[in-house]
């Protein structure tokens, strides 16, 4: 094996000069600028879409831990069922049931920016 | 990153870039530098995403590979034999040449991913790690198309 591995170390393939690579590569990335252009402005959009998603996810969390610190739940009524917390729930919460529709609308909103239907 | 600073990289890794295509296609340096041209364009399209977690060469290296298997996907056109592909890369009919001629016809009949790990591996003096990176396999893999590289062309190899 070590006479195999010899061979190869000492036949590295020759590569021919060619001084017209990098010139022809030049025109070539010049011909792509446009596309490369919108490539970049697409990545970038990503970022910012992430960033402003991540931001949003730390609001929501800090909102929703303060809620629960806020108004605690009686751990009682656990036992007395699902629908029973349910209601108690609604009943304990309801003037913050429109936050989760802005978070969904929230990510609706990034989702359909990502993919460029708010931007067109 | 800039177009100046994209070319300046370029301009380093052109020769390992085109050696690497060279092994993969067998010794047709055409197709190796059109191949090259290819992944060149591909990465300078997609430089802005490059974030510089891995070296600018290992990156090059895998748009470069991915490019090589695009084209072996693409139905076939025109075969260059590889006595053909001799006279491309040597013209004198020297020991030399008939030892490239060894090497290229036994490249020739391997797999894909063994013909690159050996060409990363021995021609370019990548490490397991960079190889992993550039073929997206695990490392456990690399070695083991390396083995068997290695096996298939003890095959077809006179020593």
């Amino acid at each position: 094996m070590k006479e195999i591995e010899d061979f190869l170390r000492e036949n590295k393939p020759a590569v021919k000069n060619n001084p017209t690579f990098i010139l022809e590569a030049r025109r070539r990335m010049e011909a792509v600028e446009g596309i490369k252009a919108e490539v970049d402005r697409q990545h970038k959009r990503g970022r910012v879409a992430l960033i402003i998603a991540l931001v949003a996810g730390l609001v929501v969390g800090v909102v929703a831990t303060a809620i629960a610190f806020l108004y605690p739940v009686d751990p009682q009524s656990v036992g007395e069922g699902v629908w029973q917390s349910v209601r108690l729930f609604l009943q304990n919460y309801r003037q913050y049931l429109l936050l989760p529709v802005a978070v969904l609308a929230m990510l609706l909103a990034l989702v359909l920016s990502r993919k460029g239907v708010l931007a067109s | 990153m800039t177009e100046e600073r994209f070319i300046r990289e370029v301009r380093e890794q052109q020769e390992p870039l085109r050696r690497f295509l060279l092994a993969l296609c067998s010794g047709d340096g055409a197709l190796a530098d059109d191949i090259a041209q290819d992944a060149l364009v591909r990465a300078y399209v997609a430089s802005g995403s490059f974030l510089g977690l891995s070296k600018f060469s290992t990156w090059l290296f895998r748009i470069a590979y991915n490019c090589y298997i695009d084209h072996c996907r693409k139905p076939k056109r025109e075969e260059v034999p590889v006595d053909a592909a001799l006279s491309i890369a040597s013209g004198d009919a020297s020991d030399k040449a008939f030892r490239y001629q060894q090497l290229y016809q036994a490249l020739d009949k391997l797999p894909e991913k063994e013909k690159a790990a050996i060409a990363l591996f021995y021609f370019e003096d990548k490490n397991i790690k960079e190889i992993s990176a550039i073929l997206e396999m695990p490392q456990g893999t690399v070695k083991y198309q390396l083995s068997m590289g290695r096996n298939h062309l003890k095959q077809h190899i006179q020593l």
